[in-house]
């Protein structure tokens, strides 16, 4: 049976679908079969992020509904081989998921691949209930200020008590805590909460830490997910990511201030007339 | 017959059940015939449709050492006043036995008094005396979550999220930091207390009595377990030494 990974964080704009896309594509290139599922009905954006809206032609509603069947509706992504989309409907609402049809796609989907990514939407309704429902793991998104931390607070609470394995008593989904957003100057200046004040506040292990970086918006609107820009410091630590998500023991990069070569100079100069 | 009233014939035209139904208690301090009918009628005159046609138990307890009593002029008074009673408890065995001739029943609904004694002994057996059932909880307690310790003390081993909220008839524990709101003593107990490692919530509560956090006085972090109880009407926050 496939692993389910949730991308979740009930706020809205903190790096979800960049996330699922990023996670996908990392996920497909070590050659796990991946399947990434765009939960946002209504508000379909995965498709963008990976680039291959132009190809949608059924989505997840219409193979819950029986209106076509999952082969239909997958997409099979032009980045990397082992990687399928199934897309979200853009003229519906999260109304249209049904307990069991979400079951019955995944059931489907479990039998033939390694890994399936659920894309959630915001918030804590119907749509991110059902994408948490039958997840083993859950990559919580947060960014480092004050109300993601606290919403992602609720959604562990609704991992650890509205999710299948809760409800059956089962071992509780594994939580992970990505940072996205980070920047390690504002931290220092006191604008942003430090890794350690939401570690505090969430108590989960870090799965990683992604800076705030130019190349995530270029990647969005270009289409490619950032983690296959590995110039770019976010590409860089999304890899991390993946490595330490598959169990590999990696430092965190990006987490501290860089210095300018002047000051570093500066400082090179300092220790040469101690 | 239509279809449905053969149906109605066959199946049985009463059901006994069980049940608790609110009741008011009049307890009657003396046995004074005269002034029960002017202060109930100056009650009922207060609030009028308040008491309309609601049930009453008599409570004798005060009484009990007087000997018979006129309980068909009572139940009168009672009547004459909108009052519908509908038993006696607490009296003794002979003002029950004549009550009960008089159509009320002797009732043990609520709770007991505490000057039970003699022919009543074995009916107070009978009334379990309530376990302290303490709650443990040792998986955080995040944003939105409530737990509730009902009739007991809720233990906490792990940190209470902003947003969490901790009610316990009882004490509330919280080895871990406690960021949430602590309520102890929901059901009015005002012996109540809370304690906690980490002192952060956003509001305590005692039976009631609130803090919150704006409220709270700054305390040294570095200190050992706080407390906080309920003193003259007052909440109190200290270290425990």
């Amino acid at each position: 049976m496939a692993k389910i990974i949730v991308v979740t964080s009930g706020k809205g704009g903190v790096g979800k679908t960049t996330t699922s896309a990023s996670f996908a594509v990392g996920l497909a290139n070590r050659g796990y079969k991946t399947a990434v599922i765009d939960f946002d009905i209504g508000l379909r954006n995965l498709d963008l992020i990976m680039g291959c809206e132009r190809r949608v032609v059924y989505d997840f509603v219409n193979v819950i509904r029986g209106e076509a069947n999952l082969n239909q509706a997958l997409i099979r992504d032009k980045h990397a081989k082992e990687l399928f989309i199934l897309p979200a409907s853009q003229t519906r609402d999260k109304d249209a998921l049904t307990l069991e049809g979400v079951a019955k796609v995944l059931d489907e989907l479990g039998n033939t691949f390694d890994y399936i990514v659920c894309d959630s939407p915001a918030g804590i309704e119907r749509g991110a209930q059902l994408a948490m429902y039958f997840a083993d793991y859950a990559v919580v998104v947060t960014n480092p200020e004050v109300s993601s931390v606290r919403d992602s607070d609720r959604m562990l609470g609704l991992l650890s008590s509205k999710t299948k394995r809760a409800e059956e008593g089962r071992e509780p989904i594994t939580e992970h805590l990505l940072l996205t957003r980070y920047s390690p100057k504002r931290v220092t200046n006191g604008d942003m909460l430090s890794i350690n004040d939401v570690n505090e506040i969430l108590a989960i292990p870090l799965l990683g830490v992604i800076p705030e970086s130019q190349a995530v918006l270029r990647a969005s609107n270009s289409g490619e997910p950032v983690i296959l820009d590995q110039k770019s410091d976010a590409g860089q630590a999304y890899a991390d990511t993946i490595a330490r998500f598959l169990g590999e023991q990696l430092p965190h990069r990006f987490i501290e201030e860089k210095s300018h070569w002047l000051k570093r100079i500066f400082s090179l100069k300092e220790k040469e007339t101690v | 017959m239509t279809a449905s009233s053969l149906l109605m014939d066959k199946q049985a035209c009463f059901l006994l059940k069980t049940n608790f139904a609110p009741c008011t208690i009049l307890q009657l301090t003396r046995y004074d015939l005269t002034q029960l009918e002017s202060q109930l009628h100056a009650t009922i005159q207060r609030t009028p449709h308040f008491f309309m046609g609601s049930p009453v138990i008599i409570d004798l307890e005060k009484v009990r050492q007087l000997g018979p009593l006129n309980f068909t002029k009572m139940k009168d008074i009672l009547l004459a006043n909108q009052l519908v009673p509908i038993g006696v408890r607490n009296g003794s065995e002979e003002q029950q036995c004549d009550a009960a001739t008089y159509g009320l029943p002797t009732l043990t609904i609520g709770r007991l008094s505490h000057g039970e004694t003699g022919s009543h002994s074995s009916q107070k057996k009978e009334t379990h005396p309530r376990t302290h059932q303490t709650k443990l909880v040792s998986t955080p307690i995040r944003s939105g979550m409530q737990v509730y310790a009902k009739d007991g003390d809720l233990v906490v081993t792990a940190p209470v999220s902003v947003g969490a909220e901790l009610l316990a008839d009882g004490h509330i524990h919280v080895y871990g930091p406690l960021r949430g709101r602590a309520i102890a003593g929901v059901q009015g107990n005002t012996d109540a207390r809370i304690f906690c490692s980490l002192l952060e919530a956003e509001l305590v509560s005692i039976a009631g009595y609130y803090l919150t956090k704006e409220e709270m006085p700054l305390l040294d972090k570095t200190q050992s377990v706080i407390q906080i109880f309920l003193e003259k009407e007052k909440i109190k926050i200290e270290p425990i030494l």
